[in-house]
């Protein structure tokens, strides 16, 4: 802290300004639930809350891979294309209307195995070819959506297979499935990233890779590594939403990218690099999905909810944000 | 049927070879049709869609295969994958062969229209294009080798298939509408039918319309929020195309709902045809087609007609030039004509005359 210390900061200690800038995206949460509650009870509802958390399972997943990218300073751009790519892988190998083969939970894990694959992609080609995270993935992406197209050829197969469909559409004790799926995901997540060298690393990388280098980091393994994960949770992504609405298609991950990389931010991990974690993740995912949710109860005007969602966007990236404005950061 | 054969071979061709190999392919299917003679040995037909991998342009190249059956010629197929610029260089090519065709067309984008029409112009064929085209351009003020141009009114069947879905209600109770992208032609026009169809049915009262921007996931979502906005209310769905509307039905069913609540949507996509087969448990009333058969056999025909001289594109007004095609609300009563091609002697009738099915001119 080299910088001169601002009045806010000569009054507290620094523990408790970093526990205020680290509860920002939470109290922005928090504030969102009680106007919408406010707004239409509905919103609080059992039914409703049921609802929300379903709907935060995809993205919640997405979010939680994607953190470990983002903590080494890279950026997925392929989420779209493998989220297509393991939708058709699942619904093409459990038991479907295009072909035999009925392989359950096996062709599941073939799904996911996809993605992890794409992931491992990803990584070599950013670690290995030297290629910037940016263009590896944006074009590993559309590897996805062409091969994705090409199993589609046409048409959607459909998931014939029930239990398999009960990931995504059947609830456990009133609570979805598949949330309670995502929230697994987010509790291994915070486990690499807690007690494992792949997490602990991703923050030395991600504040300085020199450095880490310089110590003694094998900086291209655990690059790799979190790339991976970012794929693998794609490829879970994808066997949820083909589970959810029975098919597998091309389109099927439209709009989960924009929205798993906004979460991420907005739960305060830097692009940079090098802070934050899968914890804050999750409550930019509930953020986004409170929002989308409640400007719907509240009844705002359809062709304004875009705007109004952006609007609120970065009024709560600013709001969380605003200490940082101090430090001598350079905004790219 | 080795008929059909030979023209699949052809299309195979086309898709798997390049430019040069579809220009063979071309001039092995001119070949067979001066072997069968007949009145017009001179014109190559010709249609060009999208990939024959989807299957409303695999139905829309079986409907010029039953013209092909009628008019006793060859069809060629182009495809172009998406891909606007092989769809127009598929295209010059074929003027570059020297031979008068009749071309009926589904272009990629109203962009590709204009350089499609001016093409065919130039090489002296006969083109039929449709659904895109720019708002400003009409075929008499290009040439009399774009002979029409055939489009869809989303309002009329907007509203057609809303009454479907009303009359399903029992004439009252609430609905929620899912919208396709909100600045999108179809989108204004299919909401507009239903707005229409909302006046003409005091009953209906419409809850919600959100966007779901034509997308299955996230009409799935949009449906769980606005069946808890609106818990034990929602008496129908209503949503701007066929992709959305089984969002919606995921949505029903992961809610328990499924089968109690009627759904309609747009496109005659074929999972929309298997769930209004089974509309007792599905509760999908009704879609919307455009009839692909007839836009690929009454559309080949128009052109041919006008390539071999039986039309005079000079004689015909401008409503004949630039018309709305009929499309037609499928049901449970319906639903079998289209899952499968109609016989030659139902469509003979449109092959004869393209413009039985014109619901008026192009606004």
């Amino acid at each position: 802290m080299t910088h001169p210390p601002t009045v806010d900061e000569r009054r507290l200690s620094p523990r408790v300004r970093r526990l205020i800038a680290d509860a920002g995206p939470l109290v922005a949460l928090i504030v969102l639930i009680v106007v919408f509650a406010v707004a239409n009870p509905v919103f609080v509802s059992p039914g409703n809350i049921g609802i929300l958390l379903s709907q935060a399972a995809v993205p919640l997943v997405i979010a939680t891979g994607l953190t470990f990218v983002i903590l080494l300073g890279g950026i997925d751009l392929s989420i779209e294309g493998v989220v297509a790519t393991s939708s058709l892988v699942f619904a093409l190998t459990v038991a479907n209307d295009r072909n035999d083969l009925a392989l359950g939970l096996f062709g599941a894990l073939l799904a996911v195995l996809a993605g992890s694959v794409f992931g491992l992609a990803n990584g070599l080609a950013n670690v290995k070819l030297g290629i910037p995270s940016f263009m590896a993935t944006l074009g590993l992406g559309a590897v996805g959506i062409g091969i994705a197209t090409v199993l589609f050829a046409g048409r959607s197969p459909r998931v014939l297979d029930s239990g398999m469909r009960m990931l995504g559409q059947g609830s456990t004790l009133g609570i979805a499935n598949i949330f309670l799926i995502a929230v697994l995901v987010l509790v291994i997540g915070w486990f690499v990233q807690r007690f494992t060298r792949l997490g602990r690393y991703g923050y030395v990388i991600g504040g300085d890779e020199a450095v880490a280098r310089l110590s003694g980091v094998r900086v291209g393994r655990y690059k790799i590594g979190a790339f991976v994960l970012g794929g693998t949770a794609s490829g879970i992504a994808g066997v949820l939403l083909g589970s959810q609405l029975g098919v597998g298609m091309p389109t099927i991950g439209s709009g989960t990218m924009f929205t798993a990389i906004t979460a991420v931010v907005l739960g305060g991990t830097l692009l940079t690099g090098g802070r934050g974690g899968v914890l804050r993740s999750f409550v930019g995912v509930l953020i986004i999905v409170v929002l989308a949710n409640g400007l719907i109860l509240i009844g705002v005007n359809p062709y304004a909810q875009v705007a109004v969602q952006g609007l609120v966007i970065i009024a709560a990236v600013v709001a969380t944000g605003w200490r940082l404005r101090t430090r001598v950061r350079i905004i790219k | 049927m080795n008929h059909i054969f030979r023209r699949r071979g052809i299309v195979a061709g086309g898709i798997a070879l390049t430019l040069a190999a579809a220009l063979i392919g071309c001039s092995s299917a001119s070949d067979d049709s001066g072997s069968t003679g007949g009145t017009s040995d001179d014109v190559t037909a010709v249609q060009s869609i999208r990939s024959m991998s989807n299957p409303y342009h695999a139905n829309w190249a079986d409907g010029g295969a039953l013209f092909g059956d009628w008019a006793d010629v060859e069809v060629v197929t182009i495809v172009d994958e998406g891909d606007s610029q092989t769809q127009l260089s598929k295209i010059r090519a074929l003027g570059a062969e020297g031979k008068v065709f009749a071309l009926n067309v589904d272009p990629n984008d109203s962009s590709t229209t204009e350089a499609i029409v001016k093409a065919v112009t130039e090489a002296g064929g006969y083109v039929v294009t449709q659904w895109n085209k720019p708002d400003d351009l009409w075929p008499w003020d290009v040439s009399d080798n774009w002979v029409a141009h055939i489009s869809f009114n989303g309002e009329t069947s907007g509203e057609e298939v809303s009454q479907a879905l009303f009359d399903a209600m029992g004439g009252s109770g609430n609905i929620i509408a899912l919208q396709g992208i909100l600045d999108n032609v179809p989108a204004k026009q299919r909401f507009a039918g239903l707005q229409k169809a909302l006046e003409a049915n005091p009953g209906i009262k419409l809850l919600a319309d959100q966007t779901a921007n034509w997308d299955r996931a996230e009409a799935f979502s949009v449906t769980q929020t606005l069946l808890s906005q609106y818990q034990g209310q929602v008496d129908g769905i209503w949503a701007a195309n066929d992709n959305m509307a089984l969002g919606a039905f995921e949505a029903l069913t992961a809610a328990g709902l499924a089968g109690t609540i009627p759904i309609v949507g747009f496109d005659a996509v074929p999972e929309a045809l298997e769930n209004i087969q089974n509309s007792d448990e599905t509760g999908y009333i009704a879609t919307v087609s455009t009839d692909p058969w007839w836009q690929g056999g009454a559309g080949l025909s128009l052109a041919y007609q006008a390539a071999t001289g039986k039309i005079k594109v000079s004689e015909l007004s401008h409503e004949q030039r630039a018309f709305y095609g009929k499309q037609i609300v499928v049901t449970l009563d319906n639903v079998g004509d289209f899952t499968k091609a109609p016989l030659l002697d139902a469509l003979k009738s449109d092959l004869e005359n393209p413009f039985l099915r014109s619901q008026g001119p192009i606004s």
